[in-house]
């Protein structure tokens, strides 16, 4: 989707860099996370109090806290940047540019301007003559260029500042996300400017209270195409109100990872400030943070991850990732708690600390995290080390560096660039038949397999119509890994607005799925104008497939099954085996 | 009807609040009382019921702000639902229904919705619209004697024991607001056609309209299909001979409580009950309010003709007085007069404005109707008795289903007592999926109006029952095969079936061909649509 990679198929496709700085203390470039073991559930990354130093902090020192709030200084993401993979595939990771060169540019950046600004200030908006407007000018125009078909393309950070709900325009943007404290202040809002919409919020917060008084509480009020979600968490309350056609279900699942986004920034000691002042002004402590949300909620309209509460891997071959594992695994007796190696928001290998687990919702936040800060943004291969120890940091340093250098000595990097140019399973390469388990890949999935006219691969015979009978796209989720699989989109399904339809409809379709009262079910066929989908629900694993919308029901239902076969065949290259995150 | 029982049950069915109320009212602080028009339950604390509409009037104002053209359709907290309907301009109809502990999916806005859409449909035909009402009463105290006597006679027929039963998940094989149909073979149908010709002749120039209902099914129509469902639906709830007979139950969707409720809704809907307090006026009111539901009102006269004392008596000749009703369609008042013979029920409708001499001049139609019609009658009566399959006429083994045609509100479905074998599993699932396609149509409605959803889906749920729904062209199938095999293709086999059985119900296509007006001769391309 980027228009800066002229090959345009890789599963990162709807992943745009973000031009926009999270403007963090310049001592500090190296993002940092905090994570505990006790408190990692599903409502995102909490943080342990332990130590605690961060939170006294919070509580005194606003100046402080924003230094310390986007980067308590437990763990330390390190990054391995790597050129864009216009052809020079091999050379193009620079590990060992990034500390030093950072640290001198940090104090200059523009992001630490941001930062040190009024909220608000580090958008697009600000215009003080940084080097980043222009950066983001060219950038717009490119990813504009790229996006010849019609939709608007997505430009991080917060944009609309100037709207508020007296705003038509304001008022007619599709999908609203507000954050605001229970005493009515708005604390986030997608679009406008949070103070201006201090009244609006404070709508919000009467008709939360007004049910609670009735011994009630509201989740959903609809008005003809619209839906007005609400989540109450503690002293925090998250409202959407959306036109799309999103389940409520779905929507609630996104403020439930806005929430767990703000606590993977502020730590739940948050909950303390409100209890020790209910009017505590919050806007303050998630300065600068507005890119990381809406890199998150731009998420919503293309990370399947969102809604299938799993993660997915970056395809490599099985010796590969075995490699990058047992790199990663020299640290994990250090008292580092997880260490994951990524490509972008695809896992290449995780390693975990027994019995820690990590909820694929939290590698989710992380990643949307790391990629949405500014020095990442070029990036494309990077490594999170996580530990619950609060004075680790050089500690962590080391391992990173320990990391690093055994990793630039393997061919591991090279194979992960290899593979985002063209990893992947393309639905016009479902083989006809299942394979025998004798170890010949998809030519884009491993990396030394066998050549692309291999024999026994069913051969497109109408190339650009989608894979046999109709099959469009379909994504895989192994329940017992926790991990997901997706097809790469390939024709009909190729315009970024085609891709966020099925996406949709996906959501749809697992929110159907899976009620709450009733689910789940086991098998959904679904006919509309514009997709027949089909989905499996087994113990083992959930299939969701799309095809033409005039597919032949019977060879649907055969073709799944073949997807299913293949997946099983290659689930060596496409998964991370061995390393659910839960049963480490 | 004593004060004594309705002291005994003053306590109102848990979970259920219904209010209207009107946003043009009421608008000075201090006057809010005068926006409701209408609260069940009556005796419900002011300030409860304020809380309701105070809520209410809130998200009906802020949803505005991103939904100018539609405002608050429902809202759904963790323990009730509010269904919202807003009847006429600026008239707004919430329920409030209690969800159940297991926050299982046991109601559908939509069904819900469908109740008051019902209730204030009838009251309109009746009463004329409540806006009228209430410009010619501003102090609004008759417009809610009328709302009040006539919503709380409709909710008893929910009411079973002390409970209001409301359309629920189990009622998802029904569909409120439609008509059910008779099927009759080529010759019946010539025949009806002959006995509404002759019908019409009765009334020499007047424009005359018909409804022939054979048990509490549609024979044949001339009015407008939203005059027929209202007409309809009040012929099943108070004139067919089931309604006559209220004791006996009923196999219609419309008469859910019917057993239960010659008893219970006596003191239900006592007029003792009116908390007087509450409306000043209403109390000297009451006697003047016309309540064409009250329950056991209809009984049949000896020449065959339903009367009722309802509307009062005729003072010249000292019979009951002949209803009146207005029609959706051109606004006009017409006479309502209803003849009865063993299962068939004949109602014909003429203009107010053309009969001279009032209730005299309706008189003489009658006389002329009995003089021209009877034999015919007759004929017609036996002919449908013979065709007619008794109440699972309409079952197909195997199968629970429901077919709805929306544009021309008629709907078939599998006998309730059929429905009943269903487990929950499965009618929660169908309810939710019915839910889903509520959604989609809504959806499709808003977005363009010339492009109709198409849409099929089959679910194995979780108790491995198919669950099916299909949409086309305004016409819905819903479906639940419980002992189905598990593929998918046999549940699609199966729905195909299904349509091929119902092609070759009898004379189901010659319907097509004969049916008078072609009005709903749906069924028969609805199954050809659908395959």
């Amino acid at each position: 989707m980027s228009s800066e990679t002229g090959t345009s198929t890789s599963g990162d496709e709807a992943w745009e860099p973000n031009p926009n700085p999270i403007p963090k203390p310049p001592e500090d470039q190296l993002a940092a996370l905090a994570l505990s073991e006790a408190d990692s559930h599903a409502n995102g990354v909490a943080h342990g109090s332990a130590e605690g130093n961060n939170h006294q902090e919070i509580e005194n020192e606003e100046e402080e806290v924003r230094a310390n709030s986007v980067a308590p200084g437990l763990a330390e993401v390190e990054e391995a940047s790597e050129g864009l993979p216009r052809g020079g595939i091999g050379g193009g990771i620079v590990w060992a540019r990034t500390n030093s060169e950072l640290e001198v540019d940090g104090p200059s950046s523009p992001s630490s301007s941001g930062y040190a600004g009024e909220r608000g200030s580090s958008s697009a908006s600000s215009g003080a003559g940084s080097g980043v407007d222009e950066i983001l000018e060219v950038r717009n125009d490119e990813i504009a260029d790229g996006f010849s078909d019609s939709q608007t393309p997505w430009v991080p950070g917060k944009r609309h500042v100037d709207e508020d709900d007296a705003s038509i325009s304001w008022r007619k943007r599709k999908k609203h996300f507000f954050i605001l404290s229970h005493s009515g202040k708005p604390i986030y809002s997608r679009y406008g400017d949070e103070h201006k919409l201090a009244g609006f919020s404070a709508t919000l917060q009467a008709i939360i209270s007004f049910v609670e008084n009735g011994g009630d509480h509201v989740k959903l009020v609809r008005a003809g195409k619209h839906q007005v979600i609400f989540l109450v968490k503690g002293p925090i309350y998250l409202v959407c109100i959306s036109c799309t056609e999103e389940p409520y279900e779905s929507l609630r699942v996104q403020l439930e990872l806005i929430y767990g986004q703000m606590l993977l920034i502020l730590t739940k000691s948050v909950n303390r400030c409100f209890e020790k002042n209910p009017k505590f002004d919050m806007t303050p402590l998630l300065g600068g943070t507005d890119i990381v949300f809406s890199s998150l909620i731009h998420s919503f309209s293309w990370n399947p991850a969102t809604f299938l509460h799993a993660y997915t891997c970056l395809p490599l071959a099985y010796a590969t990732r075995q490699a990058a594992g047992a790199i990663l695994h020299d640290v994990a007796d250090s008292g580092v708690l997880f260490t994951i190696l990524m490509c972008k928001h695809k896992v290449i290998s995780l390693v975990g600390a027994q019995k820690a687990s990590l909820h694929p919702d939290d590698m989710l936040l992380l990643s949307n995290f790391v990629m949405a800060s500014e020095s990442f943004r070029q990036v494309d291969t990077y490594l999170m080390l996580l530990t619950t120890s609060s004075d680790a940091f050089y500690h962590l340093k080391d391992c990173r560096i320990r990391i690093e250098s055994v990793l630039l000595k393997s061919s591991v990097l090279s194979e992960i660039q290899r593979s985002t140019v063209d990893g992947g399973m393309r639905v016009e390469e479902l083989p006809l038949d299942p394979l025998p388990r004798s170890g010949s890949f998809s030519p884009h999935l491993g990396q030394h397999t066998v050549p692309t006219d291999s024999p026994d691969r069913f051969r497109e015979p109408y190339i650009g119509v989608g894979g046999p009978a109709g099959l469009w796209h379909f994504i895989y989720r192994s329940i017992f890994l926790d991990q997901y699989v997706s097809s790469e989109f390939s024709p009909p399904i190729s315009s970024p607005r085609q891709q966020k339809r099925l996406y949709r409809a996906y959501q749809k379709l697992y929110a159907s799925m899976h009620d709450k009262g009733i689910g789940p079910h086991k098998t959904q066929f679904r006919r509309d104008e514009n997709y027949v989908l089909l989905c499996w629900v087994t113990q083992d694993f959930e299939l969701y497939a799309a095809f033409d919308p005039l597919a032949d029901k019977a060879l649907a239902i055969k073709t799944c099954n073949r997807v299913c076969q293949w997946v099983k065949d290659v689930e060596n290259e496409i998964f991370l085996l061995g390393a659910s995150p839960f049963s480490w | 009807m004593g004060l004594s029982s309705a002291t005994t049950t003053a306590a109102t069915p848990e979970g259920v609040q219904l209010c209207i109320f009107d946003l043009r009212r009421g608008q000075n602080e201090g006057q809010e009382l005068d926006k409701i028009i209408f609260f069940f339950p009556a005796d419900l604390p002011f300030s409860a019921q304020f809380s309701v509409i105070g809520l209410s009037e809130g998200l009906i104002a802020f949803t505005r702000i991103f939904s100018p053209e539609a405002a608050c359709d429902a809202i759904e907290a963790e323990r009730h639902s509010h269904v919202f309907y807003e009847a006429e301009p600026d008239i707004w109809m919430v329920m409030v229904v209690e969800k159940n502990k297991e926050f299982e999916p046991i109601w559908r806005s939509d069904a819900l919705r469908k109740v008051l859409k019902e209730v204030h449909s009838l009251f309109v035909m009746f009463h004329g619209s409540i806006r009228a009402l209430l410009d010619k009463d501003p102090g609004g105290g008759l417009t809610r004697s009328h709302l009040y006597h006539f919503i709380m006679d409709y909710l008893g027929d929910f009411l079973v024991g002390k409970k209001l039963l409301l359309p629920s998940f189990r009622d998802s094989l029904k569909e409120r607001g439609t008509v059910q149909m008779l099927t009759v073979g080529r010759e019946a149908a010539i025949e009806v056609q002959s006995l509404v010709r002759v019908l019409e002749s009765c009334a020499g120039n007047m424009p005359c309209h018909s409804l022939v209902l054979f048990q509490d099914l549609l024979v044949s129509t001339t009015l407008s299909p939203d005059d027929t469902v209202n007409l309809f639906a009040y012929a099943v709830l108070r004139l067919t001979p089931r309604a006559l007979s209220s004791g006996v139950s009923s196999w219609s969707y419309l008469r859910k409580g019917a057993t239960s409720h010659v008893s219970s809704s006596s003191s239900f809907a006592c007029p003792g009950s009116i908390p007087e307090q509450l409306h000043g006026s209403l109390g000297d009111k009451s006697s003047q309010v016309v309540r064409p539901l009250q329950p056991d009102k209809w009984s049949k006269g000896k020449d065959g003709f339903l009367v009722s004392d309802i509307w009062g008596a005729d003072t010249s000749t000292g019979t009951s007085a002949t209803p009146t009703v207005f029609l959706h369609q051109t606004e006009e008042r017409m006479y309502l007069c209803a003849h009865q013979h063993k299962s068939l029920t004949l109602i014909f409708l003429l203009p107010v404005s053309s009969v001279l001499k009032g209730d005299q001049g309706v008189s003489a139609v009658k006389q002329q109707v009995l003089e021209n019609v009877s034999l015919k009658l007759l004929k017609v009566e036996e002919k449908l008795s013979k065709g007619w399959g008794g109440e699972n006429a309409y079952h197909v083994s195997g199968y629970r289903y429901l077919l709805a045609d929306g544009d021309r509100n008629v709907s078939r479905a599998s006998p309730p007592g059929k429905v009943t074998t269903l487990t929950k599993g499965s009618l929660l699932a169908l309810s939710k999926v019915r839910e889903e396609v509520d959604l989609e149509k809504s959806r499709a409605k808003s977005d363009n109006a010339g492009h109709e959803k198409e849409l099929e889906i089959s679910i194995r749920a979780k108790n491995n029952a198919w669950v099916i729904a299909r949409v086309t062209r305004g016409k819905e199938l819903y479906m639940v095969l419980e002992k189905a095999n598990e593929t998918l293709l046999y549940a699609s086999d199966a729905v195909e079936k299904f349509s091929n059985r119902y092609r070759t119900f009898p004379s189901m296509l010659q319907l097509v061909a004969h049916y008078m007006n072609f009005r709903f001769a749906f069924l028969g391309s609805l199954v050809i649509t659908m395959r």
